[in-house]
């Protein structure tokens, strides 16, 4: 059965007045009850992406549907919580009136406040107001503030940002929590090691265009094997002649990584030694997904 | 459109700017309005009465601090000072949003863009009411304090009078108002646009309006009719003049009457919302 796309984007791009085009034609799929991870560095167009789907800016081509409607009507809003960069509340309300405002507008009962203010740990500070809030608890009013409408998808740019490590694991706690069941969950970041313990599916953006787009573990690939041996060029050729010039890469520190099937790692040993070259390391290793958005973006993923 | 209006009043009632900007026009006006002036008049040497005419003395002038001159001494003297502190309730109604970033927060909620912009100047124009009301308000109380103290008559104006100049300065304060929030959509700030709007009202039609008025022949005039600040002038003036009797005849009639600057004032309302709806409507929200 086909599953269910919550967000569709089709083509949709943005150049801005100042020429610069922020997103090139991106598609974008995301079904329900997934936590999708949305990749780039900074600048590569992923807070452009999320605005375009919340009806906060018009793409110059392209369209998309979210949740079944029009990005930005109030058919879509009504089923859409989002937090857009950083939190932004009325510095002089207090959390509660805050959230009594929000939901005054989206015509969520008031008595989802209280519920929310509980999911998010902030009922003690609730009536306090939003200006004496640390970081942490003003990205923990933002995400009560998206939960007040019950929402089928939860949109969080960037949520962990700003956020000390005990905040940021907290954060990251409450969505892996809010990503249960058949919520769908749009989650963009820079920080690869978040996405990876969060994310069930990734969208790789840079320079506002989609590079890959998989499971974590469809995008970290199979498992490869580091050799080192000496002398490398001999050993190079030897396992060019045995799995494909193509499956074979030398890396700056002299070790060479081969894609095979793990399961002949005997048998590659045998020749290497048995050719007369000199073996001092043979393991079985994964990409980690910030190697794999490294190779994609040419960037150092989370910094 | 409802719930807009009820939580943007809301916003606007339990934000202190707001009252600290009312209360400080009240202060104003029973401060500057009636009691510098009245002891002024009172207590002033004979020397500053040099340069009127023959019989008349500053303590003539007091009339206008009575309570029958309330209301054309509140709209003379406050339709452009008072609109001021309108102005600014206006670019902090719309100004802050942007500043905050509050503004990507109510756009992301189910009202539509047009709605929330309607709810807000709907609670805008609540505060304007509430200013105007509380300015007539302190000002007639002002003025029975100075009749009282003078042992002067505590007459109001005929109902009909204060109703009408009720409906005057809250056209004019709205008309402030609407303009402060079209600067702030306009530049997504508030600094800029309470600048700019002091900018235009003090020196464009405040100086060189005036000087190009007075030198200007009857086409400058015709023009400058145009402006708002000078049918905001235009309707304070219909009400009257707050000079003493002796004077009356050299106080210049206003280029233009009431119903001209109510049409010109209502024209730039119009314009000014729907340009802030335009704006709001089809603006990307970046910040």
């Amino acid at each position: 059965m086909a599953r269910e796309k919550v967000v569709e984007a089709v083509g949709l791009s943005k150049r801005y007045g100042t020429g610069i085009m922020a997103v090139q034609s991106l598609d974008l799929n995301v079904f329900r009850g997934e936590v999708y991870g949305f990749l780039g560095p900074n600048g590569a167009g992923k807070t452009t992406t999320l605005r375009m789907l919340l009806g906060l800016i018009r793409p110059t081509q392209g369209a998309a549907t979210v949740v079944g409607a029009r990005p930005g009507s109030p058919q879509s809003l009504a089923k859409v919580g989002a937090i857009v960069e950083t939190p932004a509340f009325y510095p002089y309300l207090s959390g509660y009136d805050n959230l009594r405002v929000v939901a005054g507008l989206c015509d969520a009962p008031g008595s989802r406040i209280g519920a929310a203010l509980d999911q998010v740990e902030l009922t003690p500070r609730a009536k306090h107001k939003f200006s004496t809030y640390s970081m942490g608890m003003k990205q923990r009013l933002g995400v009560a503030a998206a939960l007040l409408k019950e929402p089928e998808l939860l949109i969080l740019d960037e949520p962990t940002n700003g956020l000390d490590p005990q905040g940021m694991a907290d954060m990251r706690n409450l969505i892996i929590q809010l990503g249960q069941g058949e919520r769908t969950v749009l989650i963009s970041s820079h920080l690869l090691n978040e996405v990876e313990l969060m994310c069930t599916r990734v969208g790789v953006i840079q320079r506002g265009k989609m590079v890959a787009e998989g499971t974590v573990e469809e995008l970290r690939g199979a498992a490869r094997l580091t050799v080192r041996a000496e002398p490398v060029e001999q050993a190079r050729a030897l396992l060019d002649s045995l799995v494909g010039a193509e499956n074979v890469a030398v890396r700056e520190d002299g070790t060479l990584t081969v894609k095979m099937d793990l399961g002949h790692t005997a048998d590659i040993n045998r020749a290497l030694v048995e050719a007369g070259l000199a073996v001092t390391e043979l393991r079985a290793t994964t990409q980690s997904l910030e190697e794999v958005f490294m190779e994609l973006t040419g960037t150092e993923g989370g910094l | 459109m409802l719930a807009s209006l009820a939580w943007e009043t809301f916003k606007l009632y339990k934000r202190p700017a707001v009252w600290v900007c009312i209360g400080l026009l009240l202060v104003l006006a029973i401060g500057l309005g009636y009691a510098v002036f009245y002891f002024v008049y009172t207590y002033a040497p004979p020397a500053s009465s040099t340069g009127l005419p023959p019989g008349v003395t500053l303590k003539d002038f007091k009339i206008a601090l009575y309570p029958a001159a309330f209301v054309k001494y509140t709209l003379s003297f406050w339709d452009t000072l008072g609109g001021v502190f309108a102005l600014i309730l206006g670019v902090l109604s719309q100004g802050s949003e942007y500043g905050w970033g509050t503004i990507k927060t109510l756009y992301t909620q189910r009202p539509g863009r047009l709605a929330l912009l309607a709810g807000k100047l709907g609670a805008l124009s609540l505060a304007v009411l509430v200013l105007v009301l509380g300015l007539f308000g302190v000002s007639a109380l002002s003025s029975i304090v100075a009749a009282l103290v003078d042992a002067k008559s505590t007459v109001f104006p005929a109902t009909d009078d204060i109703v009408k100049g009720l409906a005057a300065g809250f056209l004019i304060f709205e008309f402030w108002a609407v303009f402060g929030f079209v600067l702030a959509t306009l530049f997504r700030q508030s600094a800029l646009a309470i600048g700019l709007g002091l900018a235009y009202a003090i020196v464009i039609e405040g100086i060189i309006f005036r000087i190009l008025g007075n030198v200007g022949g009857d086409t400058v005039k015709q023009v400058l009719s145009w402006f708002p600040l000078a049918n905001t002038g235009y309707l304070s003036q219909s009400f009257g003049s707050v000079t003493p009797p002796a004077l009356a005849r050299t106080v210049a009639k206003p280029f233009a009457d009431a119903n001209h600057a109510v049409l010109v004032l209502l024209i730039y309302i119009a314009v000014f919302l729907a340009g802030s709806a335009v704006l709001a409507r089809a603006r990307d929200v970046t910040n």
